[in-house]
């Protein structure tokens, strides 16, 4: 029975602990766009070669005990010092970094997201074997050398619709001699926008349109093609004349007839009766299909209207209004 | 493989590297097949590196470790003592290279590397050898850190910086601790060294035994004398004494064969003040520790035998230190027991029948022993009597009747042996007594450097009222070897160290190389003596005197502050914010002449442009307007328009610049 309780009170004690800690660091460590890092942000402990070291260096007194030799002794004594002046070796090579958020791309639920970050150095000394690392996102090495700053992109698969917070970014280093390990978690303020979940649905329900008689245009056959215009800002990728810019005729995007006139308004009440998640994933595919055919479309939120249009602009500012949706702010 | 657990290229080659300076030193005591695995693995290393081979399979890796303990059984004949111990080490320590993969067997290898170093002390404690293990430590450290710096795939010489840097850091904090640390005693015991060869004079004397010493360059032992150093003539180190003559070797008497009462040497009188000195011995692994007569030892650990020579309980496996007070006058045994009579006299039966019948002639014809003794003392001197390092070898069954009456060449165990025979024959108690005579003094430390070839054997003989006197044959025949040691004694030869001709001491004359060779032994004789003789009782005795009583919160207060104090200024260097520097050229010079400026009260306002800068100074200071444009306009053609200034008149104008800075001095206000 006492077992029992023992092992139930177990997760509920480490649980409890964790948060404590979580908290205790959150105090610490408090989320910012720029971390530069000092004393109350860096952790130093023996790494686990460091504890190996250390038997080995009970090895070697043991050694020099029993054969009373006093130049083992120094040897030995030179080393454990080393392991000393190696804490405040390790401590420099995080020091004095700064770890700056640049931006993080936005992605749909269950897909990668890439966060930028920048690490800075603030004084004019090397850093090697830099480690980053958000919990779930993949490992990255970074070199502090010939220039101050360097750029790191690490992925990391999102969750849900709305911001995507990844968390404290681990930054450690074991450098110079592997027996400590100097680390910081840093909470970066910077979320990845997660977009709703496209989910197919057959048709349009009630299909609103420009039209004055309001029937229902039919979408396909949308691509009749009548000429080339330069490239402007905005314009989709898809669209660019690449055989022709291959020939050296500079950007041109590809201009197809029917779109001007065949704009659609996509709309909140379209999908009565189902809920917010599912509306605005319904309007997250039709969005993504309109854009896909080339033609313009508008939409139409409670509260907010974007205008009809197309284009990756555009296409982001939809994706954007329907990520945000009923989302007030940015966690925090 | 995560990029953190690859080896850079940098690393691997540090590593390597210090696998070859770590194996140096040991590669005397090793067999040559060991080296041969050094090489095989650092091949076999850089072809898998280079993707040509592949890492060892588990069976190989099996095979090669039971062939290494198998030839390291074969080549020491077990596997148990130091040397046997430390080959494996080694060995393991190449094969452990093979498979250097992961970073994880990096930290293994030059955590051993560490240890070897280690091992090479357990051998000898020299100061070269000490520097060389600094050496190997710095390599050791530079592997592990390039180890660390993922990426560097080309070989860097400037890793080494770091960790000198951080070595040198760690010395001082070392050195606190080294003399803070307690000192105790053996936790068990460990094996020791059984394959190392016992050096010096050995337990028992053969004909050639000595001579073979005599052959040597290497130092015995060091002597350093608080007052005055005696004549050479009387330097007379007692190691052995040779009581018992069988199968035509010298040996001591037993100490079972000693009968209890006589075991302990009997009580010696002395009077006025004795000579006081102290001895470094080289390691031996041998027990006889040498004395001026007669001398008691002022050091623990020392024995006395019944024959008043000093040992050690254990063998001398490394250098040791004991200090000694000898009277050289007073007497030995006044009075010799029954049992010490008999065993003083016995010879083996019906052999040197010449000799025997010479000697018992002789005494008759003599009024007393001490006459007997002169007489054939005499005999040495007048007849033909010739003293080599190389006599002939004498003919089986009587080999003193051979030297007394037929070869009449010998070194000086032949001497000693046969005037030892030739008083026992006619009933003087007499024995020989093996050690080392004379010495080389030192001007630079006055100490009394003691060679193997000072070997010497000589003879002592019981006189009533006298107790045991010494008697040097060698000398009657070569009062040189006594008086000037082996070299002058054997200048006529010219045999004095003829198989070295690599030793120092054979350029004596050289003055600059004979300096050189005595400040280095004055060195080590210090070293031996600070470092090496550091024991518990040294550590109390001198923490005493530093801190006036010891005490463990002083020792912690000592530790901590010494540690700060030290720590202190490493960590502001390393941590102090540090500007990152003025990039280009003309950044500098330009500073320089505000900075020139700003002495003379003009001082750049923040956000103010050179432009306006200088309109102000120019105003301020009317009679240097013409340089202070003449700076600006270089300077913003330098910063603002470096695409305007071609590439050739870009050092023109630097240089250009600068000249105009250095010539700028305005005067002060």
């Amino acid at each position: 029975m006492q077992g029992r309780v023992g092992r139930t009170a177990g997760p509920g004690l480490r649980h409890r602990l964790r948060q404590r800690f979580r908290e205790w660091v959150n105090r610490r460590i408090p989320a910012a766009r720029a971390v530069t890092l000092d004393q109350k942000r860096i952790f130093i402990f023996p790494s686990r070669t460091g504890l190996f070291f250390a038997l080995c260096l009970l090895v070697m007194l043991i050694t020099a005990i029993n054969y009373q030799n006093n130049m083992s002794f120094a040897l030995t004594f030179l080393l454990a010092t080393l392991f000393v002046v190696g804490v405040l070796h390790t401590y420099a090579n995080l020091s004095g970094l700064t770890i700056r958020a640049l931006r993080a791309t936005p992605a749909f639920p269950g897909q990668q997201s890439e966060f930028s970050l920048q690490v800075e150095r603030g004084r004019q000394r090397d850093h090697f074997g830099l480690h980053l690392k958000w919990p779930g996102s993949g490992d990255t090495w970074v070199n502090l050398t010939d220039q101050d700053m360097v750029q790191v992109h690490l992925h990391m698969a999102v969750g849900d619709r709305g911001w995507f917070s990844p968390g404290r970014l681990l930054l450690e280093s074991t450098y110079p001699l592997g027996l400590l390990r100097c680390w910081t978690w840093i909470d970066l303020d910077l979320c990845a926008m997660v977009y709703p979940q496209p989910l197919a649905c057959p048709e349009l329900p009630g299909l609103a349109t420009d039209n004055p008689d309001g029937a229902a245009i039919p979408i396909a056959g949308s691509d009749d093609f009548y000429g080339f215009t330069d490239y402007r800002e905005g314009d989709s990728l898809r669209q660019i004349h690449w055989k022709g810019l291959a020939r050296g005729q500079g950007v041109q995007t590809k201009r197809y007839a029917a779109y001007a006139d065949r704009s659609v308004w996509l709309d909140w009440d379209m999908f009565a009766g189902m809920g917010t998640e599912r509306r605005l994933s319904h309007l997250c595919y039709w969005a993504l299909q309109f854009e896909s055919r080339d033609q313009e479309y508008g939409l139409r939120l409670p509260g907010l209207a974007l205008e009809p249009g197309k284009g990756d602009r555009h296409r982001d500012r939809v994706l954007q209004a329907l990520a945000l949706h009923g989302i007030q702010s940015r966690p925090r | 493989m995560k990029p953190d657990q690859q080896i850079p290229r940098n690393a691997l080659v540090w590593i390597i590297i210090s696998l070859f300076t770590l194996v140096a030193p040991h590669a005397e005591r090793l067999p040559l097949w060991v080296l041969g695995v050094y090489v095989f693995a650092a091949c076999w290393r850089i072809m898998v590196y280079q993707g040509r081979w592949s890492f060892p399979g588990r069976w190989v890796k099996a095979g090669l470790i039971v062939s290494s303990f198998a030839g390291i059984y074969f080549s020491y004949g077990s596997l148990i003592g130091l040397e046997p111990t430390v080959a494996l080490l080694l060995t393991a320590f190449a094969l452990k290279l093979i498979e250097l993969a992961r970073r994880q067997d990096g930290y293994v290898l030059l955590f051993l590397g560490y240890f070897i170093c280690i091992t090479e002390f357990l051998f000898s404690q020299d100061l070269l050898i000490v520097l060389y293990s600094l050496l190997n430590v710095t390599l050791v450290t530079t592997g592990l850190v390039a180890m660390h710096r993922p990426g560097e795939n080309q070989f860097n010489r400037k890793t080494i910086r770091l960790a000198t840097v951080m070595l040198l850091q760690a010395l001082p904090l070392m050195v606190v601790l080294f003399f803070l640390f307690p000192r105790i005693g053996p936790l068990w015991t460990v094996p020791i060294k059984s394959h190392t060869a016992k050096t010096g004079v050995s337990d028992f004397m053969k004909p050639g035994d000595i001579s073979r010493l005599g052959k040597s360059d290497d130092v015995a032992f060091r002597a350093e004398f608080s007052g005055d150093i005696p004549d050479a003539a009387d330097l007379y180190w007692r190691g052995l004494v040779f009581s018992v003559l069988e199968e035509g070797a010298w040996r001591s008497v037993r100490y079972y064969d000693i009968p209890a009462a006589e075991r302990r040497p009997g009580p010696v009188e002395t009077s006025g003040a004795p000579l006081t000195y102290r001895i470094i011995m080289e390691p031996t692994q041998q027990n006889w520790l040498y004395s001026l007569r007669y001398a008691r030892a002022t050091s623990p650990g020392v024995m006395a035998g019944s024959d008043h020579v000093l040992f050690s309980p254990t063998e001398l496996e490394d250098e040791r230190l004991y200090s000694v007070e000898s009277w050289p006058d007073a007497v030995l045994d006044p009075t010799l027991s029954q049992w010490r009579r008999e065993v003083e006299l016995r010879l083996p039966q019906g052999e040197n029948p010449e000799t025997v019948a010479f000697a018992r002639r002789l005494r008759a014809e003599s009024g007393s022993d001490a006459a007997f003794v002169d007489a054939v003392l005499a005999r040495f001197t007048r007849e033909p009597f010739a003293y080599s390092l190389n006599p002939p070898l004498l003919p089986g069954r009587n080999p003193v009747d051979a030297f007394m009456f037929q070869s009449r060449t010998g070194f000086c165990e032949h001497y000693a042996a046969a005037f030892v025979v030739t008083m026992r024959a006619a009933g003087v108690p007499a024995r020989v007594v093996a050690g080392y005579q004379g010495g080389e003094i030192n001007p630079v430390n006055r100490t009394v450097i003691v060679h193997q070839f000072d070997a010497h054997a000589w003879a002592e003989v019981w006189l009533a009222g006298q107790g045991w006197v010494r008697i040097d044959p060698t000398a009657a025949v070569s009062p040189d070897r006594i008086e000037w040691g082996l070299e002058r004694a054997l200048a006529g030869e010219g045999s004095f160290l003829r198989d070295s001709p690599l030793s120092l001491l054979r350029y004596r004359g050289v003055a600059w190389v004979n300096m050189l060779r005595l400040r280095y032994d004055a060195l080590t004789y210090r070293w031996q003596s600070w470092v090496n003789g550091f024991n518990r009782e040294k550590q109390f005795q001198l923490l005493n005197d530093v801190f006036g009583g010891i005490s463990a919160r002083k020792f912690i207060l000592v530790l901590i502050g010494s540690w700060v104090l030290i720590l202190g200024p490493v960590a502001f260097g390393l941590l102090r914010r540090r500007e990152r520097r003025a990039t280009s050229p003309s950044d500098k010079y330009y500073l320089a002449f505000c900075d020139k400026l700003s002495r003379v009260g003009v001082t750049r306002a923040a956000g103010e442009t050179p432009e306006q800068y200088s309109a102000r100074a120019e105003r301020a200071m009317r009679p240097m307007a013409e340089q202070i444009r003449q700076i600006t306009r270089l300077y913003t053609a330098l910063a603002y328009r470096p695409a305007a200034v071609a590439d050739g008149r870009l050092n023109t104008l630097e240089r250009e610049l600068e000249r105009s800075v250095r010539n700028f001095r305005p005067g002060r206000r």
